[in-house]
């Protein structure tokens, strides 16, 4: 067992800390499907699982197609509340037997693990993703990290097997001073691995958003000393339990601020779907305001104003498209335009991974390419500036276009094209913006659906497996 | 719902409960320790984590255990938060896993 550094604050970090209050929250979180099937929760989410859902779902308790060994259920108040209304929310939240028919799928996508120089921290590009806690405070059924929230274990670049830790403040930090220490001494790049400085850090999990104001507060601190220049925060809280964002935690950021003025907070937001964040009337619809823009529920929006009001917070929404949630063109709509209007900038929207189970969610990536080509049809410019990307090993991937129409004269390119757009190497920067492209394939759901169709790799996201192109591979 | 700390806590306080939790809902009495169940957010981090297996789901609690579910509930709400992880009581290794702690419960 690893025996952590102990770390010790500095004068200013400690005089920021001793100010952090911790509030207190409910957030009358129901877990596990037992508590539906003994039917101990309140009398209105009684019928949130129909009885056939509950009996199909016991059926398969302790079996290999057990949904809750895959992904335990739990669901807030908050979010039940809007979910009753909103079938795409219950596709979000709700188990249901298709998780598992098929299990085909990567438990560590993405080979995390080939990234984590210490416990908890994925060391990507000048950015770090680390592991502040391993649940969050609902979850979704589609959950990439499901590795991490079901506590399972994974298999390490060493061989050795064991559940994904959580990232150590004693730990972290010195690996981060010492990453750019040894960056600035040998000009700009480390002189093993060629990575950048680390300027950014990920805040991560789980959600960090469950932990205390303290525990945030002493992440904060301790990565602004460390020379994080922008610290984000991933969290679907807003969605799950807006209530979260309230005086205490918005004192602890306004306090954070004073005594580190020239670090930038991005809180990362992650909404699926229109229906998570805006009124609905008794009929389904959106309500709208005179001017014909929709009504958000009052805690989310209030959640929303208040972080946007300080203006070194930068809040943007990512999101996966996800089949039966939001594979559809007139909700992202409404939901690009909802959330750029009220300060939420539309970053991502992501191509689900290959995680186990990911055929019950995952949308082919041809189609999701289209169904946000057609949402971002009659928004303006600055309301469609999401794209849609897909994580490569080699990094952030972007799909940038399909085509229709064939190429003349190439062959595979018969049906059009699919153009990938490298924006980042997870290594280090020179690959930006290079480009692979493959003929189409409108059932292919991961990279592996065009090995047999590339055309053109310069981005080299073939060839680094030896997957060479359609046309030579013909003339060997 | 919540996580609960039933008898076998009780004399024996071990506190690696409070190093694991993420939200800090312990709180601590003279001789035991028990869970806030408005503030749990059932990671279940907790529950591995205690050296006399004291601690479990509240859908998983045992018959004989029942009362634990309140006793969390009330005493959380006397008590004060403990965050740090501290020594274990001097005799935990001798009274864990003793029958019929409930009655050496000190408030």
């Amino acid at each position: 067992m690893t025996i952590l550094a102990r770390y010790v604050p500095s004068a200013r970090e400690q005089g920021f800390l001793d100010q952090v209050q911790n509030a207190r929250y409910n957030r009358e979180i129901i877990t596990g499907i037992k508590k539906f099937l003994s039917g101990d929760v309140p009398d209105d989410m009684k019928s949130f699982y129909s009885r056939s859902e509950l009996d199909a779902l016991a059926a398969l308790e302790d079996s290999d197609r057990d949904v809750q060994k895959r992904m335990p259920v739990k669901i807030t108040r908050h979010y039940f509340e809007q979910a009753r209304n909103s079938l795409p929310m219950q596709v979000l939240i709700k188990a249901s037997p298709k998780e598992t028919v098929d299990l085909d799928g990567a438990e560590d996508p993405g080979k995390q693990m080939d990234y984590s120089p210490v416990e908890g921290l994925i060391h990507k590009y000048e950015l770090g993703l680390i592991y502040v806690a391993s649940t969050c405070s609902a979850h979704c059924r589609f959950c990439y990290r499901e590795e991490l929230i079901a506590k399972k274990e994974v298999t390490r670049p060493d061989g050795t097997v064991a559940p994904k830790g959580l990232a150590q403040i004693g730990e972290l930090i010195p690996y981060i001073r010492e990453h750019n220490r040894l960056v600035a001494e040998n000009g700009g790049r480390h002189p093993e691995t060629g990575r950048e400085k680390l300027r950014e850090i990920l805040m991560s999990g789980g959600d960090p958003m469950v932990l205390g104001n303290r525990n945030i507060a002493a992440w904060l601190a301790a990565l602004a000393e460390a020379g994080i220049e922008s610290i984000r925060i991933g969290t679907k809280e807003l969605a799950f339990f807006p209530d979260r964002f309230d005086d205490a935690f918005l004192d602890m950021l306004d306090r954070f601020h004073e005594t580190y003025p020239e670090t930038n907070l991005r809180i990362m937001v992650h909404f699926n779907h229109p229906d998570e964040f805006l009124k609905k009337a008794a009929n389904g619809t959106y309500i709208e305001n005179e001017n014909g823009s929709l009504q958000w529920l009052d805690n989310t929006r209030r959640a929303v104003r208040r972080l946007r009001q300080r203006n070194w917070i930068n809040v943007d929404n990512q999101a996966p498209i996800i089949k039966g949630i939001n594979n559809d063109p007139d909700a992202l709509r409404i939901m690009q335009r909802e959330l750029k209007r009220n300060g939420v900038e539309n970053h991502y929207f992501f191509c689900g991974r290959d995680i186990v189970g990911h055929k019950a969610f995952n949308v082919p990536i041809e189609e999701a390419w289209a169904i946000l080509n057609e949402s971002q049809k009659g928004l303006s410019g600055v309301e469609a500036h999401a794209r849609l990307s897909i994580t490569h090993y080699k990094g952030k991937t972007e799909v940038a276009a399909v085509t229709n129409e064939p190429i003349p004269g190439l062959p595979g390119a018969e049906n059009g094209v699919l153009i990938f757009k490298l924006l980042r190497s997870a290594a280090d920067a020179p690959d930006r913006c290079k480009v692979t492209i493959v003929g189409r394939n409108p059932e292919a759901i991961w990279f592996s659906g065009y090995v047999d169709r590339v055309l053109f790799d310069e981005a080299e996201l073939y060839s680094m497996y030896g997957i060479g192109l359609k046309g030579l591979d013909r003339a060997a | 719902m919540t996580f609960i700390v039933t008898e076998n806590c009780i004399r024996c306080k071990y506190t690696d409960c409070v190093e694991v939790c993420p939200v800090d809902c312990f709180y601590e009495g003279p001789n035991f320790l028990v869970i806030h169940p408005d503030e749990c957010i059932d990671c279940a981090d907790c529950e591995p984590a205690c050296p006399a297996n004291a601690i479990v789901s509240d859908s998983d609690l045992a018959p004989d255990q029942m009362q634990f579910a309140k006793l969390n509930a009330e005493l959380a709400a006397l008590w004060d938060n403990i965050a740090l992880k501290k020594d274990p009581l001097p005799d935990a290794a001798s009274w864990d896993g003793q029958p019929g702690k409930l009655e050496y419960l000190e408030r």
